[in-house]
């Protein structure tokens, strides 16, 4: 087959943007989304798992990268097991913990140990059933450094008061990127811890413009606040309007800060991220774009009873997908020549024994 | 006859233009590179991925290779019986319309009469030993905080103890079914409840505020009714139910934490409640009326709470509150 190969060993050229792009439709998508929600419907909710790996093939498959789409391979049967595992979990927490407060609490250690590993078979899954160009992905963590990630360091950005919040997130992305590999070839990402603490301090600066303008609006709304109302007073109503239009902005301030932070720390993270040598990975996405558009999304499925959902979900995706980019070589040829399915071949068991998707 | 498409070398990220066909006795598929033959694959070792929207549609090989196209319709021309029932029911728009209809009519059923028959089913199948250990649990969290011991005068304590074991005696669990726990609550003010084991919570705040026993008796009257039809049992069955369904029909557990979610969720559960205390509201209008007394009272003694509460405007719009609005209550108790 050596003919083949003829063509590969090219001599370095420039390295070349190559743009990720999303080609499904909105009005495409909900069709396969309301008929897959009915199907769910009818049989009280077995269908679920077929509908998620449809909608899921769907996606992955209408996004592409240098001329060919990713593809998604999860198994239904396994993805309807995990379901019914999280399921009754869920079901026994909630009656529990609702039947008596004092049992919520005996659930914590439960979910303390539970969850790295939860989260480290959803994304060992997600991997081996992902493949873009006839390989898979693959997914190397442990257990052990999911409770690092995912457990030891958020307590350690707790008991340090938030200064180690950036650190714990970039070690959730390290668990997250630096375990993905791709044909033998390993994704590696380097997160320069001060570009990391920039973004969360301008966070804290929005905070600090949020506090001042509530406070401007309290001082010019002409309520007497030296004058609060006592016992069997009412509240004027001034004070009632007031109150509202401030837990609205706060509300508001608090879901842009969430985008906002996500957003940057994405871009930062993607971006400072390869695979192999010398492929980079870049994200571009504007946090006002997005806050936009899930703001935008979230209101119009509210309006229209959840049936905008397809085209809210199509519409994110464009968005991502289209500040989605990888720079290297002019052709990927010479990349892919290098990189093969490890062992055994296709219909290999791709996903270990205790490998489930929980929708993490 | 032939799909054109790329041919992937075994686990190889590497292609060739190709095309694919059927041999003579259906058995076998060939792929045709321009130089010749590239492969030929038994047909049932081969998986092709169902038709679904505009996609690719892919075949693994079992040796690692795989063929891909774009010309949906001539793979399904090759592969006859894999067409895919799925992608003929998301191509009709009479079946996306069917699909919207049923969607539709399932959830509006399911939020209507699913969650309160079978929550209503569960809290009647609860053994009262259950109840007994809710009760303890909610009163052992909030008693010493929210509430604190009665600062009633003895006689006042002694009426209410009468009143209480009056209403009991008329009431369908008889006077051990009911426990009366008198409490102050600053924190609360004039309110009254009841927990799913039989005791009744009221509080200080309320009998000051009461300005003769017909108000304070219907009171009792509506909460032992919440104690009769299990209403606090229920309240937690379908806290659970409402979330759990929205997350094992829309598929993520991500999605438990959306906005979108958790809204349909709580709007209901306030939906639920308001029927419950219209409920316990008609339960103490028939009970008062069949002891000879004015149901009627309890209305003035709700008007008097809400003025006391929220001032005139009134408190919040009764769609996202967990009670009726006042007034139409009120209206409801002194119908004849």
């Amino acid at each position: 087959m050596d003919h083949f190969s003829t063509g590969v060993s090219v001599a370095p050229s420039a390295p070349v943007r190559h743009e990720m792009r999303f080609e499904g439709t909105g009005g495409e998508y909900f069709r396969i989304w309301i008929v897959n929600l009915a199907l769910t419907i009818v049989t009280l909710g077995i269908f679920s798992a077929w509908a998620k790996v449809r909608n899921r093939r769907y996606f992955y498959g209408n996004t592409f990268l240098d001329g060919h789409s990713f593809d998604y391979h999860g198994d239904p049967k396994r993805i309807l097991l995990g379901r019914l595992i999280a399921l009754g979990i869920l079901l026994a927490y909630y009656l529990t913990a609702a039947l008596t407060p004092l049992a919520g609490l005996l659930w914590v250690p439960v979910f303390l140990f539970a969850a790295p590993w939860l989260i480290r078979s959803s994304f060992r899954f997600n991997a081996r059933n992902t493949s873009y160009r006839n390989i898979r992905f693959d997914f190397h963590g442990g257990y052990g450094g999911a409770f690092k990630a995912f457990i030891l360091w958020p307590i350690g950005a707790v008991f340090s008061l938030g200064i180690l919040a950036p650190i714990s997130r970039r070690a959730r992305d390290y668990y997250h990127i630096n375990n993905h590999s791709f044909g033998g070839k390993w994704f590696n990402a380097v997160i320069p811890a001060g570009r990391l603490y920039l973004i969360y301090l301008l966070a804290l600066a929005i905070v600090a413009v949020g506090v001042v303008f509530a406070f401007l609006v309290f001082s010019h709304s002409g309520i007497d606040f030296t004058h609060l109302p006592g016992k069997g007073e009412a509240p004027t109503p001034a004070m009632i309007g007031l109150f509202f239009l401030l837990s609205i902005i706060y509300l508001m301030t608090f879901l842009f800060l969430a985008t906002f932070v996500g957003t940057l720390v994405f871009n930062l993270a993607v971006s400072c991220t390869r695979l192999d040598e010398d492929l980079h990975l870049e994200s571009r996405l504007s946090p006002f774009a997005m806050a936009w558009i899930l703001f935008s999304n979230l209101l119009l499925v509210l309006v229209t009873l959840g049936f905008f959902t397809p085209w809210a979900k199509v519409r994110a995706t464009r968005y991502l997908a289209s500040r989605l980019s990888m720079t290297g070589p002019a052709t990927m040829e010479g990349f892919v020549a290098s990189a093969a399915a490890p062992g055994s071949a296709i219909g290999e068991e791709v996903a270990g024994f205790f490998d489930f998707d929980f929708g993490l | 006859m032939a799909a054109q498409g790329r041919y992937f070398l075994p686990r190889s990220a590497l292609f060739v233009a190709a095309a694919l066909d059927v041999s003579q006795d259906g058995e076998t598929l060939l792929v045709q590179g321009a130089d010749g033959l590239l492969a030929q694959v038994p047909r049932r070792a081969v998986t092709a991925t169902s038709r679904l929207g505009n996609l690719r549609r892919k075949l693994e090989f079992p040796d690692g290779g795989g063929f891909e196209t774009e010309d949906n319709d001539a793979i399904d021309a090759l592969l006859r019986p894999r067409d895919g029932i799925l992608h003929r029911l998301e191509k009709s728009w009479r079946m996306v319309l069917a699909a919207v209809l049923l969607s539709a009519a399932a959830a509006a059923l399911f939020a209507l009469y699913g969650v309160p028959a079978t929550a209503g089913w569960l809290a009647r199948r609860t053994p009262a030993s259950v109840a007994g250990f809710v009760s303890r649990q909610t009163l052992e969290a909030i008693d010493g905080r929210l509430l604190k011991p009665t600062g009633l005068a003895a006689a006042e304590q002694q009426r209410m103890a009468r009143l209480f074991r009056v209403m009991a005696a008329s009431a369908p669990r008889g006077e051990i079914g009911y426990r009366l726990l008198p409490r102050d609550a600053p924190l609360i003010g004039p309110n009254a409840f009841a927990l799913p084991g039989g005791e009744i919570v009221v509080t200080d705040q309320l009998v000051r505020l009461a300005q003769n026993d017909e108000e304070l008796e219907g009171v009792i009257a509506h909460e032992m009714a919440h104690v009769d039809r299990a209403h606090g049992l229920q309240r937690i069955y379908q806290a659970s139910l409402v979330p759990a369904a929205i997350a094992f029909i829309t598929g993520d557990a991500s999605q438990m934490g959306h906005i979108a979610t958790i809204l349909p969720g709580v709007l209901l559960q306030s939906a639920y409640s308001r029927e419950f205390e219209q409920q316990a509201d008609d339960d103490a209008t028939a009970q008062m009326r069949r002891i000879g007394k004015n149901p009627a009272r309890l209305g003035d003694l709700l008007e008097r709470i809400e003025a006391k509460m929220c001032g005139v405007k009134g408190c919040l719009p009764s769609w996202l509150g967990s009670h009726p609005a006042t007034a139409a209550r009120a209206a409801r108790l002194r119908r004849r």
